[in-house]
C-alpha cells in the first residue's frame, strides 16, 4: 500500500533522486557508531518541540496562573507529569548529546577546513539551545524559578555601560514580573524556535554541501564511502532508541516537584541552577569584588568566542589527535575545569546535608500529634497557627523550641498551642525536624 | 572493512552499501525502533490532549435560599453563587434557578435556559406562563410546553430540602432537541 502511494507520487513529483540524496549519502570510511550525536542532538529537539506544544496546551504564561497551571499539569492532567518530565528531562538530555558531539567534532578535527562554517553554525545553535534552557526555567514560575532567573538577569546587570540596560531589556521594565514572564514564554516558544530551526537547516545544508568529515586518517585517498542508508541510519536509531528510553525512564521515576510559587518578597530564598548550568555558578562563587566580571561576563564572553573562532584559531591542517598536541591539550584543559567545578559544585551541594535521622522522627511525630491540625508547611496544613514552611530561618534556636514545646506560653505569652506530654528524646526529635524547615537545605 | 569481499556489500572500494538480507535487517531495526518511540510518544500525548474531555463534573448541592422565602404556587428566580473549577482556576459565578413550591410543599427547579436555543425566560405572572422573549415559546407551571418552537418542556433540576434550605444540583442541557442531553 505504502509502495503504491509512493510509486504515484514518485511518477508525478520525480522523488527518487530526492530519495537517493537523502539516503545514499557517502559516509567516507563507512558507517560509524562514534557520528550518532548529531543524529541523536537532532532527535532530541523534536522530542523538545513536541512536549513542548502540548505542555503549551496547558500553559498559562501569567503570574496569576503560570504556576497553577503547571501545578495542574503535574497533577490533574493524564500524562501531565510524563509530559512535563519529557520536557525537563529531554532538555538535559539535549545539553549532554550536544556536548558529545562537540566533543567529536573536536577530537576528530571536524571543525577544520571546509567545514569551518559547519562548527560555527554549531557553536552558533549550541548558545542557542542554553537560551532555550534559561528561558524555559523561568516558566513554572515557582520560587526556584523566579529566583534563579533573578540571578541570571542580575549577571548580564555586570557588563559595563549596557548592562542595566539589558537587564531592563530582558526584565521588561524595573522588576522581574508579568512582562518578564510574557516575554520569556514568546522567546521561548516562539523567536528561539524560529531561529533554531534556521540554523539546524543551515547547518545541515552545509553537512550535505561539504560532506561528513570521516575518519582523521590522512590518506584519504584510500578510504571508500558507505551509503548514509541503512547502516548509519540504523546506528541512529538505535542511539536514539537509547536516548528516547532514558530521557522516559527519568520523566517516570523522578519526580519533578515545583517548590512554592514565586514569592517576589522572600530575599532568603537561594536558588540552585540546573546542573549545566552548576560549573558556572560554582565559578562566580570564587571570584569576587572587583575581579566579578571576569567572572560574569569577560570570561564567558572570551570563551563563547574562542569556540566561534575555533577553526580560525587552530590553523594545523592536521586531523590526527596525535598530530595537534596543543589543540588537544587546550580542549582537555578546558573539559578538565568545566568538569571539575561541575563536581566541586555538586558535592559542595549534596555532600552537606546529610540526612539526619531525628528529623525523620521528628517529621513523623509532627504527623503523630496532628501539628497540621493548626500549622501549615508548604500549602499543607490549617492556618490558624503560624505557618512552619521556614520556621528553621525564622527561629534558628534550639533552645527556644525546646522551651516552646514544654510550654508554649512561657516563651510566646498569649499562644494557645496546648502543652504536649513529649519524652525528651521526642521532643529533640521535634526540634530538629522543625530547625531543619529552611528555605536553603 | 573496504577492501574486504562481502557476499553482503554492494559496491567496490570506493563505494558501497549493504545489500540482501543485511539491508532488510537494518530496515526492519530502524523501523522498529522509530515505530516505539513513535507509539511511547502517541499513546501519553493522546491521553493528555483528551483527559478533560474525559473527566466529568462531581455534581455538587449548592444552597440557593430558604424554603419560607418561597411563595406556594408562584415561581420565583433563585440566584446564588458557584465555585467552579474551571481547569486550574477556581472561579465564581452567579447562576440562577427558577423554582416553584407546589401546596403539598414539594419543589420544582427548572434550569434557567428556554429548551429552544438557550434564551432567559420569565414568569408572566397574569397569565401564569413562562414565557420566553426571544421566539415566543411558552411553558405552563408544571414546564410543559403550551405554546413555540420549544422541542421539550422545562429541564428540571434536582432538588431537595435540608433544614428548611433549598439544595439544588445545577445543571445545564443541549438546547434545541427533543431529547434531554446534559452538557
Amino acid at each position: 500500500m505504502a509502495s503504491r502511494i509512493y510509486g504515484w507520487l514518485d511518477s508525478r513529483l520525480n522523488l527518487k533522486p530526492v530519495e537517493k540524496t537523502l539516503l545514499d549519502e557517502p559516509i567516507p570510511g563507512g558507517a560509524s557508531w562514534i557520528y550518532v550525536f548529531g543524529s541523536v542532538t537532532l532527535f532530541l529537539f523534536v522530542l523538545q518541540a513536541v512536549t513542548g506544544m502540548f505542555l503549551a496546551v496547558y500553559y498559562a504564561p501569567t503570574p496569576d496562573h503560570a504556576y497553577d497551571s503547571v501545578r495542574f499539569i503535574e497533577s490533574e492532567v493524564t500524562f501531565g507529569a510524563f509530559v512535563r518530565g519529557l520536557h525537563h528531562w529531554g532538555a538535559s538530555a539535549m545539553v549532554v548529546a550536544i556536548g558529545l558531539h562537540m566533543l567529536q567534532a573536536f577530537l576528530y578535527g571536524a571543525y577544520k577546513p571546509p567545514r569551518e562554517a559547519m562548527w560555527m553554525a554549531g557553536v552558533l545553535l549550541f548558545l542557542i539551545v542554553m537560551a532555550f534552557a534559561f528561558t524555559g526555567y523561568l516558566l513554572p514560575w515557582d520560587q526556584t524559578a523566579y529566583w534563579a532567573t533573578r540571578i541570571g538577569i542580575n549577571m548580564v546587570g555586570t557588563v559595563p555601560l549596557v548592562g542595566e540596560f539589558l537587564m531592563k531589556v530582558m526584565r521588561g521594565g524595573e522588576v522581574l514580573g508579568a512582562l518578564t514572564l510574557s516575554r520569556f514564554f514568546a522567546v521561548h516558544v516562539l523567536f528561539l524556535p524560529a531561529l533554531i530551526v534556521g540554523l539546524i537547516a543551515l547547518h545541515l545544508f552545509i553537512l550535505r554541501r561539504v560532506g561528513p568529515a570521516g575518519p582523521w586518517t590522512d590518506e584519504r585517498a584510500t578510504l571508500g564511502s558507505e551509503t548514509f542508508y541503512p547502516r548509519q541510519v540504523y546506528m541512529d536509531a538505535v542511539a536514539i532508541f537509547c536516548a528516547f528510553l532514558l530521557v522516559a525512564a527519568a520523566a517516570l521515576a523522578i519526580p519533578l516537584p515545583l517548590t512554592d510559587k514565586a514569592d517576589p518578597s522572600d530575599t532568603s530564598f537561594v536558588p540552585v541552577p540546573e546542573w549545566y548550568f552548576l560549573f558556572y555558578y560554582e565559578l562566580l562563587k570564587y571570584v569576587h569584588g572587583p575581579l566579578e566580571p571576569l567572572a560574569t561576563w569577560i570570561l564567558p564572553a572570551a570563551v563563547v568566542l574562542v569556540m566561534f573562532l575555533w577553526p580560525f584559531i587552530d590553523r594545523n591542517p592536521a586531523r590526527n589527535p596525535i598530530r595537534r598536541p596543543v589543540a588537544l591539550g587546550a580542549g582537555a584543559l578546558f573539559l578538565a575545569v568545566v568538569l571539575s567545578l561541575l563536581g566541586l559544585s555538586i558535592k559542595n551541594l549534596y555532600a552537606v546535608p546529610r540526612a539526619d535521622p531525628a528529623v525523620a522522627r521528628g517529621k513523623a511525630l509532627y504527623a503523630e500529634f496532628g501539628c497540621a491540625g493548626c500549622h501549615r508547611i508548604h500549602g499543607e496544613g490549617g492556618a490558624v497557627a503560624p505557618d512552619l514552611s521556614y520556621v528553621g530561618d525564622v527561629r534558628p534556636d534550639r533552645d527556644w523550641h525546646n522551651r516552646h514545646f514544654k510550654d508554649p506560653q512561657s516563651v510566646s505569652p498569649g499562644s494557645f498551642m496546648p502543652k504536649f506530654p513529649l519524652t525528651d528524646q521526642q521532643l529533640n526529635d521535634l526540634t530538629s525536624y522543625m530547625l531543619s524547615l529552611k528555605k536553603a537545605p | 572493512m573496504s577492501g574486504e569481499r562481502d557476499p553482503s556489500v554492494e559496491g567496490g572500494a570506493g563505494f558501497h552499501t549493504p545489500v540482501g538480507s543485511r539491508r532488510t535487517f537494518f530496515r526492519w531495526v530502524t523501523t522498529g525502533l522509530a515505530g516505539l518511540i513513535g507509539l511511547g510518544l502517541a499513546v501519553p500525548l493522546t491521553g493528555y490532549v483528551i483527559s478533560p474531555a474525559l473527566k466529568r463534573r462531581e455534581p455538587q448541592w449548592v444552597d440557593v435560599g430558604a424554603l419560607d422565602e418561597l411563595p406556594e404556587g408562584e415561581p420565583k428566580q433563585l440566584d446564588h453563587v458557584t465555585t467552579s473549577r474551571d481547569g486550574y482556576l477556581e472561579s465564581r459565578f452567579q447562576k440562577a434557578v427558577w423554582a416553584v413550591k407546589r401546596p403539598d410543599g414539594q419543589v420544582s427547579v427548572f434550569a434557567p435556559m428556554c429548551t429552544h436555543l438557550g434564551c432567559g425566560y420569565h414568569w408572566a405572572g397574569g397569565e401564569k406562563q413562562f414565557k420566553c422573549p426571544c421566539h415566543g415559546s411558552v411553558f405552563d407551571l408544571e414546564g410543559q410546553v403550551v405554546a413555540g418552537p420549544a422541542p421539550r418542556p422545562l429541564d428540571p433540576l434536582p432538588a431537595k430540602v435540608e433544614n428548611g434550605r433549598l439544595l439544588v444540583i445545577f445543571k445545564e442541557f443541549k438546547s434545541g432537541i427533543a431529547q434531554r442531553v446534559e452538557l
